[in-house]
């Protein structure tokens, strides 16, 4: 007998979504239970795979049980590789949402993102709109508008449909940071401490002060 | 006179504004938000000298002398050092309790009237400083410390009131409920008050603050981790600014341990076929089969090329005459010729009579038509033929031939 969240969940699980209580709130809290937990892992361990949910534990993934085969370490790589290529224009949405917010805090999943209130600090705040323009020429964000309003909806459009955002309501214009957002931060601990790229406190602040 | 009217003048806008004065300093960390929304109030307050700010593009700040005053009214600094002026009560009611016994080993009567009174009084603002003291941190909790925008000096806020919080515990933990009782003597009052209100205050008071030192420090676990990240975000564009066009890789590692944060699935498709096989999923197959041979919806959109304006189609019961095939016709002639026997014993070579025909048709394309005719007729004509095919195997792949012309004869055995 097939259940059909059990299926909807594996089913979600193996096309690479980040199931989260914003982006999946059904198969989240399929999840949360242990003993479907245990089913779902029983499933994936047959064909190499497993549950596992992120640092923040705010969201389940699927990881690869064993990686000596030589295939998958490749499509490991070639994951790897689509961070890598896209994070300089991440970090830069993160310091102008930081920026924004003024509360010196990244996106973190359960957030709420609006499009009319990122517009409104950006046309009290020209800095930020050099910001805005600087993103917007980044490939994975690309738009060929000029405008500060057709550029916010393109990197957000792009963020929605790369897993990060979801929108929120009928409008279009208001979205909630999805769990995929925790699993970045993971990636780029990871990153930071292959890379040793040193986090200095005094510069940090600097940073923020400037803005 | 005119400094009586200036008074008065400055309670009437306390009054006026009362709402969004209180609001500062209850929820907002005494600021006032610089909006046009506040223009009114911004007015009334700096005409009246009670807000400050360093810089035009800050948000306005109550002045000391306005927060002291609000801090009495509603009792914020009170709730504030609660644990300290609960320590200081209970103390005080320590020392009563000593007076009381003292005057009744004396039997000073109107002594010891007088301190029951004054113990009830002591033992009552004990009673109430405790329950301000725990409500002070639901404010905590609730607001999460958001009027404070550094994170860093959210993290040391939080930090402190979990320390104010510890401390009031102890403190609770520290009284001798039983000793001071047994010394209440026979005032069944007094008793009441020892026996059932404080121990009941001090535990609901207890449990609320214990569970606000857990949401507190649940607060201090996030705000932490929301430094550390912010301090990543601040690395990584440090590095990306210093280190033009850097980009991580990890094509050098080997991988068999992967860290679990780089492992991820690449997408798997899970995708079957509709069981045909089952013929309890006839009729669900039959809709879906239906419904799945679709007219592109984009068909009217397509461009007309030039030179088609209109497409006219068969009317139903009209018919066309189609132009004789000259190839087609030599063809049937040729194989009639053969099926009847006119040409008794002789044979004829398909390449011959195409140059016999006069046509202007590749001699392949022509010995393909007439291999096809012949199959295509019915098996009682086919057998009065017998084909001979002339070949030659290819010079390369020797299990290929290559046919070079046909020879058509009467089978008189058919």
């Amino acid at each position: 007998m097939s259940s059909p969240l059990f299926e909807r969940t594996v089913t979600a699980l193996l096309q690479e979504r980040v199931i989260c209580e914003v982006s999946d709130d059904e198969l989240y809290n399929y999840l949360l239970l242990p003993g479907n937990q245990d089913a779902v892992n029983r499933f994936l361990g047959q064909i190499n795979r497993t549950l596992r949910q992120t640092s923040a534990r705010d969201a389940f993934v699927c990881a690869y049980l064993d990686t000596s085969d030589a295939e998958t370490r490749e499509a490991i790589r070639h994951q790897f590789r689509d961070v890598a290529n896209n994070l300089e224009a991440f970090v830069q949405f993160l310091r102008l949402v930081m920026m924004l917010g003024a509360n010196d805090r990244p996106v973190l999943p359960g957030d709420k993102l609006s499009e009319g209130a990122i517009l409104e600090r950006i046309a009290a705040a020209p800095a930020l709109e050099s910001k805005l323009r600087s993103l917007a020429e980044k490939k994975v964000f690309h738009t060929k508008r000029a405008d500060s309003a057709g550029q916010i909806r393109a990197v957000l459009s792009s963020l929605e449909k790369m897993g990060y955002l979801k929108p929120v309501g009928t409008t279009g214009s208001l979205f909630r940071a999805t769990g995929r957002w925790s699993w970045l931060y993971d990636a780029m601990t990871f990153i930071q401490a292959h890379e040793g790229i040193q986090a200095t406190e005094d510069a940090d602040s600097e940073q923020m002060r400037l803005h | 006179m005119a400094r009586a009217q200036d008074a008065h003048s400055t309670l009437r806008a306390l009054a006026k504004y009362g709402e969004a004065i209180l609001e500062a300093h209850l929820r907002n960390g005494n600021r006032i938000p610089d909006s046009d929304d506040n223009l009114g109030l911004i007015e009334t307050l700096e005409h009246h000298r009670l807000v400050w700010r360093i810089g035009e593009s800050e948000d306005l700040q109550l002045k000391k002398v306005l927060v002291q005053f609000l801090d009495h009214i509603t009792e914020s600094e009170r709730r504030r050092y609660a644990s300290a002026q609960v320590h200081i009560l209970w103390q005080q009611l320590s020392e009563l309790f000593q007076e009381y016994k003292e005057a009744k080993k004396r039997s000073a009567l109107s002594d010891i009237d007088r301190l029951e009174g004054e113990i009830k009084e002591c033992l009552a603002d004990v009673i109430e400083d405790i329950r301000n003291a725990t409500e002070a941190f639901a404010t905590y909790i609730n607001t999460g410390f958001a009027y404070i925008t550094d994170l860093h000096l959210r993290i040391r806020e939080n930090e402190r009131v979990i320390e104010r919080a510890g401390r009031l515990i102890t403190l609770f933990e520290s009284f001798r409920i039983r000793e001071l009782a047994e010394q209440a003597g026979s005032d069944a009052f007094l008793k009441r008050l020892l026996l059932r209100h404080l121990p009941a205050t001090l535990e609901s008071s207890q449990k609320n603050l214990s569970y606000a030192l857990n949401q507190l420090r649940k607060m201090l676990v996030r705000m932490r981790e929301d430094q550390r990240l912010s301090r990543m975000v601040g690395a990584f564009e440090a590095h990306f600014i210093n280190n033009r066009g850097f980009e991580p890789s990890i094509d050098h590692l080997d991988l068999r341990q992967v860290p679990e944060s780089l492992n991820t699935v690449a997408p798997f498709q899970i995708r079957g076929f509709g069981d045909i096989y089952d013929s309890a999923d006839d009729l669900e197959l039959i809709e879906i089969a239906a419904k799945a041979r679709t007219v592109p919806a984009d068909i009217e959109d397509k461009p007309v090329p030039d030179g088609v304006d209109t497409v006219s189609f068969d009317v139903a019961g009209e018919t066309e005459t189609e132009d004789d095939d000259p190839v087609e016709d030599a063809i049937e002639e040729l194989i009639q010729l053969v099926v009847d026997g006119a040409l008794g014993e002789g044979a004829i070579l398909a390449s011959e009579a195409l140059a016999g025909t006069g046509l202007r048709i590749d001699k392949a394309d022509w010995l393909q038509a007439i291999v096809s005719e012949i199959e295509s007729l019915p098996d009682g004509d086919q057998r009065h033929i017998e084909v001979i095919y002339h070949q030659t195997p290819h010079w390369i792949y020797p299990d290929n031939v290559m046919i070079s012309d046909l020879t058509l004869k009467h089978n008189h055995a058919g």
